[in-house]
């Protein structure tokens, strides 16, 4: 018998992981066609701001690409803890923990599968905004820096709610602790840019909020072009929050029969 | 000794909240031995198992299984265990073929040793023809098979059944118990067994332990846990549960040792053949006249009813 490998054990689970999703793809579409509904409907209902003074002359598609792009990451996102989540109730989890596999291995099995859903709708929705005139500034670096910039959101999100999975294996509280998202996407600066939002508390909690941060840094990209700052604070954001949530997640993949 | 593959010693676990579900509980498990834990709903069977098979950290006490600390050697132990809890652990999505192959992989064998191994065990558990079709449509006695396939993938030493037959129709349950019977003879592979149905475990335990309220009650061989109950069993069956109640309170006065299931009574007593000829004279006194009246030897079910009913018998 051979000495198991961490990155053979990551990819094993990975491709175990994929082949489920790819076997049951109506977990993912209607999520794709959300994204896509909030790309059309917005555009439709809020595009008349771009005649406000510091949107002036913006594409509002492009203003608001970022906001469908990380609707589809949420999505992504609790579609892999939604693996977790089957995998513990199934007891499938509870095998994977008896084998010699590392626990980080197991987290991010379903993790990876879901950032990959993640990079493949959040690719499918910017070249359909393309094809509406939306044209990215900073080219084809800006776009894979688009698409890191999502993923780092989407694995913050992921270990997040894992957390929540392995704590409570209970996929009705992994759905409510999903509901972050409504105040994380309207409590920022989802429809308008910081500097029109009036209200002094909903300006503090945009910019408390971290998703304002990854808008930022995409919009940079998208819209304007190279903006240091911005680009570095949206990646810090992503890193930081994946850093401690998989942490998290994973120490408690170690414990998570310690309870029953 | 040297043979002990499983050493328990002062093993015990404390939920949060101060729950105690298994108190200092001490045993030894032979190699190649059919070990059947026993014990009523939420005696700590689930937990110990946990506990032994790494899933669950004890709170105090000793575990050493096939020479490897619990504590400091987890994933020592984790190469020489396979484990089936109460729930068939699958993936509905994956084949059981895919399935087998995977659990190899994450052993660390080879892509051709794993497809050697998936072949060799669903041929073993009669899944050949089925192994390429996605295991969440199989019957619950097929993913039972599988289940078990999957544990065996690594050639454990010891094997840990939580109730394997829970759920699953007679000619299924014969199947599979052929396949654990098997392995134990066969394979020498130990087999440390929980289950609700007594009778199998009688049939097929060489030892069995009896936990009650988290502590050991009894520890034994099938044969001499039963002569230790040194008791006849007199089973007794009425027309009516009127009947059966009206008997009840005539016999309870001579033989207070009595069950009753519906419509039968089984009293416990020692020398049957003096007490049975007082039980038909006060039965008749109370105009009950039973239906069926026979006197055998406990089972091992009767055993475990007296056991956890009082822990001092």
């Amino acid at each position: 018998m051979k000495k198991t490998m961490l990155i053979l054990d990551i990819i094993l689970l990975t491709k175990r992981s994929l082949i489920g999703s790819i076997r049951n793809p109506f977990v993912y579409i209607p999520n794709f066609i959300m994204s896509l509904f909030f790309l059309f409907v917005y555009t439709a209902g809020v595009g008349a701001v771009t005649n406000l003074p510091t949107l002036e002359g913006v594409n509002y598609i492009a203003f608001i690409l970022p906001v469908s792009v990380v609707s589809a990451a949420i999505g992504a996102a609790t579609g892999a803890v939604e693996t977790l989540v089957k995998d513990l109730e199934s007891g499938y989890f509870a095998r994977l923990l008896l084998t010699p596999t590392s626990r980080l291995a197991i987290v991010l099995g379903s993790i990876i599968t879901g950032m990959i859903q993640l990079v493949l709708q959040s690719t499918l929705l910017i070249m359909i905004a393309m094809l509406m005139g939306v044209r990215i500034y900073s080219g084809i670096g800006g776009f894979m820096l688009i698409l890191l910039l999502v993923t780092g959101l989407g694995l913050a999100f992921t270990g997040y709610a894992a957390t929540v999975a392995l704590v409570t294996k209970s996929s009705q509280a992994v759905q409510m602790s999903t509901m972050i998202f409504f105040p994380m996407l309207f409590l920022s600066t989802t429809f308008v840019p910081l500097d029109l939002i009036e209200t002094s508390w909903l300006r503090i909690a945009a910019i408390i909020n971290p998703t304002t941060y990854i808008f930022e840094g995409m919009r940079a990209l998208l819209i304007r072009g190279w903006m240091p700052s911005h680009i570095l604070y949206g990646f810090l954001v992503g890193f930081i929050g994946s850093v401690i949530t998989i942490t998290i997640a994973t120490m408690n993949a170690r414990r998570a029969f310690d309870g029953e | 000794m040297s043979n002990k593959i499983i050493k328990v010693s002062q093993l015990s676990k404390t939920y949060k909240g101060g729950v105690e579900a298994v108190k200092n509980i001490s045993f030894n498990v032979k190699e190649g031995e059919f070990f059947a834990f026993l014990g009523p709903n939420g005696a700590g069977k689930s937990t110990t198992i946990k506990m032994l098979t790494t899933l669950t950290r004890p709170t105090s006490g000793e575990v050493e299984i096939a020479g490897y600390d619990l504590l400091r050697q987890p994933d020592k132990i984790r190469l020489k265990i396979g484990v089936a809890l109460q729930n068939t652990a699958i993936d509905p999505t994956l084949t059981g073929r895919e399935l087998i192959r995977l659990q190899g992989r994450l052993f660390g064998f080879s892509k051709a040793e794993s497809n050697n191994r998936a072949n060799e065990l669903v041929e073993l558990v009669g899944l050949t023809e089925d192994a390429d079709r996605a295991c969440g449509k199989y019957s619950g006695g097929m993913q039972r098979r599988l289940d078990l396939a999957i544990t065996l993938v690594h050639r454990p030493k010891v094997l840990f059944l939580d109730e394997p037959t829970v759920g699953l129709d007679p000619a299924s349950r014969i199947d599979l118990w052929e396949e654990i019977k098997k392995l134990n003879r066969e394979y020498g592979t130990t087999i440390f067994l929980t289950t609700q149905y007594l009778e199998e475990a009688d049939q097929v335990a060489d030892r069995v332990g009896i936990i009650k309220n988290g502590e050991i009650v009894a520890l034994e061989n099938p044969q001499s846990l039963k002569n230790s109950l040194a008791l006849d069993k007199i089973q007794m069956s009425f027309s009516s549960m009127e009947e059966k109640e009206k008997a009840k309170l005539a016999v309870i006065k001579i033989a207070p040792n009595l069950e009753s299931v519906e419509t039968m009574i089984k009293v416990y007593v020692q020398k049957s053949q003096k007490v049975l000829p007082e039980i038909i004279r006060i039965l008749a006194e109370a105009y009950v006249f039973p239906e069926d009246i026979s006197i055998s030897s406990p089972t091992l079910d009767d055993v475990f009813l007296q056991v956890i009913r009082n822990k001092n018998n």
